[in-house]
């Protein structure tokens, strides 16, 4: 183990990395693929790079979804009769 | 609705969505009339937060009609509590967690059980992300569709989908989710993995996530 409960970082195989991919993710700010110590790996194992590309292009693209929208009319009629009501 | 496990701490840190947004010119007294049952003010308040409040519904929920009934609630509950806003956090930040949290007392009241996420809400076999790195020509970096993405999201099994919108959307900490969903950490960290992994597998196969939901009718 490296560090943190880790496993090597040298030795890691493609498994090892995808066990630890979760906390990879939690761990720092979020950019694995920036990650000083997973650089070799990354480098020798472009599949694994690939991945974490594309989970952190989804994790970016995550904060524009959904622009607000407007509920229907229907909603505040129905607020507006049950506060009537009580 | 009983309401007396919601968690209303005024202290809690910001979510993301909801901390950018800078004070509303006129909330403040309308926050101080509404307190005094005033019914003007209240509608003056739905007006300023009913688009962020529809919005959280429907990215947790992923279905028009459910939204607009939790928004509806939603904007009750506030009407009843509205008198216990302190002002120590902002007004938007407060309705948001309240929002968030009458969703999922509606879910649980639904059966979903968010206590055991892994157990409970484990996709079946055909719904659970696919354990294969893909290959490198079929890459999403640069090119994820936002519509696509919003179908995507909609289509995750409800498990995926809350931890995902409530980190990755909403902005949530691993801790705040684990006690929003009374889980550990480490549920919700390989809960957003596992909801990056499917919405990475829907991406690359569009066909998957293409039926019809609730949030396609309002999908851009």
């Amino acid at each position: 183990m490296s560090s943190k409960g880790f496993p090597d970082f040298d030795t890691m195989t493609p498994a090892d990395f995808e066990k630890y991919l979760p906390d990879f993710f939690a761990n720092g700010d979020g950019h694995v693929s920036t990650d000083p110590r997973l650089q070799t790996f990354l480098k020798n194992n472009p599949d694994c790079a690939a991945l974490v590309r594309d989970l952190e292009a989804i994790a970016e693209h995550a904060r524009s979804l959904f622009e607000p929208v407007e509920p229907s009319d229907a909603v505040w009629d129905g607020i507006a009769k049950k506060l009537k009501k009580n | 609705m009983d309401v007396q496990g919601l968690q209303m701490t005024q202290n809690s840190p910001s979510p993301g969505v909801f901390k950018r947004n800078p004070p509303i010119v006129g909330e403040a007294e309308a926050i101080e009339a509404a307190k005094n049952g005033d019914s003007q003010a209240f509608s003056k308040l739905y007006a300023l937060h009913k688009r962020r409040v529809y919005t959280l519904c429907l990215r947790m929920l992923g279905n028009v009609s459910e939204a607009e009934d939790m928004t509806q609630e939603a904007f009750l509950h506030l009407f009843r509590k509205i008198g216990s806003f302190r002002g120590e956090s902002a007004f938007s930040t407060w309705l948001h967690r309240l929002t968030v949290n009458l969703v999922l007392m509606h879910l649980r009241k639904k059966g979903l059980n968010l206590v055991s996420l892994e157990e409970t809400i484990n996709p079946s076999e055909e719904d659970a992300p696919k354990r294969d790195f893909g290959s490198r020509d079929l890459q999403l970096t640069g090119s994820v569709d936002r519509v696509a993405l919003e179908r995507a999201v909609a289509s995750l099994p409800p498990g995926y989908r809350m931890v995902f919108v409530l980190h990755d959307v909403e902005g949530f900490e691993h801790n705040e989710i684990a006690t929003m969903l009374e889980c550990s950490t480490g549920n919700s960290k390989s809960q957003l993995h596992k909801a990056r992994l499917k919405l990475r597998e829907l991406l690359r196969n569009p066909e998957r996530s293409t039926e019809p939901t609730g949030i396609n009718e309002v999908a851009v």
